[in-house]
């Protein structure tokens, strides 16, 4: 039985892995911090893994426990200073034809996300993971309207750091 | 001009490819480790300072300590003092413990904070509490010294200097015994204040924050 439950979370986990991935590059900044970060948002899932039990899809149950490990639970983000390799692997950019504008522009403003608090990131996190506001209101624990309003001041704030 | 969002959206979405993946056999790995999150260094700590001042109790010079205080009078003091703190740390124990189980990470985020710092306080109260015992400890003991007639002989010294009057002797041991007082309550203080200051800081700045946008 707990056997079937282990290959089970690892196997979803395995699938899903990515948004953990993706919030390790948001709150980390080296690689060790990021596996670390991935360590500990694993073991939060697995330890609430019998309280999921389907009740929502796995990966909205694991936005929630990733972010909550982020933004509370972790320790040691505040230490870590950039690492260059890690940067540029992490946050390459992809555009499709090559426009030295567009890659200036993306460049800036995961350098600005990246600067902004523990949960002005969750936020711009869920919005750029396509969330509507209400799924981010309700994780982050505020209302829809209050999510609405502080996104479009994060907006504002990317706005003056693009156009100075 | 395109909202920049909706550019880093596009390309936030492109990314995939290139975030590192992990085998199942390297995740199955990760599930066993032990977890260093926040929540339990409170938990470890809490209990710490649960066993820390009973554990005291067993040490040699704590017990003679104890047979310093029915010399000085004070048996009665200690013994309902004992009952009044076991009392209440048999509260803060149950407190504390039904505060931690409420901690869950599929609250959203504020009302996981809000758990976690609720449990805090509760070890927070209890720590007040003792350091209060403390230092009242202290001060009756300096009342117990300024009503005992021979309070060197009580502490079981025979020494009786010459050169310095019973009085002046008393005197110069309630002194002692209140800035000693003083002084380990206030370092004993600082030190768990410090701990916890620098556990929770994140934690604080980000409550704050969520409380925040909702004003």
């Amino acid at each position: 039985m707990t056997k079937d439950l282990e290959h089970q979370f690892v196997t979803e986990l395995e699938h899903n892995q990515n948004i953990v991935h993706k919030v390790c590059t948001l709150y980390t900044n080296d690689r060790d911090s990021h596996n670390d970060l991935f360590q500990e948002i694993t073991i939060q899932l697995w330890k609430a893994y019998p309280k999921f039990r389907g009740e929502s899809k796995f990966s909205t149950w694991m936005y929630r426990v990733a972010l909550n490990t982020a933004i509370t639970l972790y320790r040691k983000s505040k230490k870590s200073i950039p690492t260059q390799d890690y940067e540029s692997v992490m946050f390459k950019i992809t555009a499709d034809e090559y426009d030295p504008t567009e890659e200036q522009q993306l460049k800036l403003m995961y350098n600005a996300v990246r600067q902004l608090g523990d949960v002005d990131k969750a936020l711009v996190f869920l919005y750029l993971e396509d969330k509507d506001y209400r799924e981010i209101a309700e994780t982050l624990g505020i209302t829809e309207v209050n999510a609405r309003v502080k996104m479009n001041r994060i907006k504002n704030k990317l706005k003056t750091i693009l156009n100075p | 001009m395109m909202d920049e969002l909706e550019l880093l959206k596009r390309d936030w979405q492109k990314n995939d490819k290139k975030l590192p993946q992990l085998s199942f056999d390297e995740i199955y790995k990760m599930i066993w480790k032990k977890s260093s999150s926040i929540v339990k260094w409170i938990f470890l700590i809490s209990i710490i300072e649960f066993l820390v001042p009973h554990l005291l109790y067993f040490l040699p010079s704590m017990s003679k300590n104890l047979a310093v205080w029915k010399d000085l009078g004070l048996g009665n003091f200690l013994l309902i003092s004992n009952v009044v703190q076991y009392t209440v740390v048999l509260f803060f124990i149950f407190q504390f413990y039904k505060r931690y189980k409420e901690i869950s990470t599929l609250d959203n985020a504020k009302k996981l904070l809000s758990n976690i710092l609720k449990t805090r306080k509760t070890v927070k109260y209890y720590v007040i509490f003792c350091l209060s015992l403390i230092f009242i400890s202290f001060i009756v003991m300096a009342v117990g010294i300024y009503l005992n007639e021979d309070p060197m002989a009580a502490m079981g010294y025979s020494y009786q200097p010459e050169n310095i009057s019973r009085e002046q002797l008393k005197t110069t041991l309630i002194a002692t015994v209140v800035v000693l007082g003083i002084v380990v309550t206030l370092v004993m203080g600082c030190i768990y204040f410090l701990l916890y200051g620098i556990l929770l800081k994140k934690l604080k700045k980000n409550y704050k924050e969520l409380k925040d946008m909702d004003i």
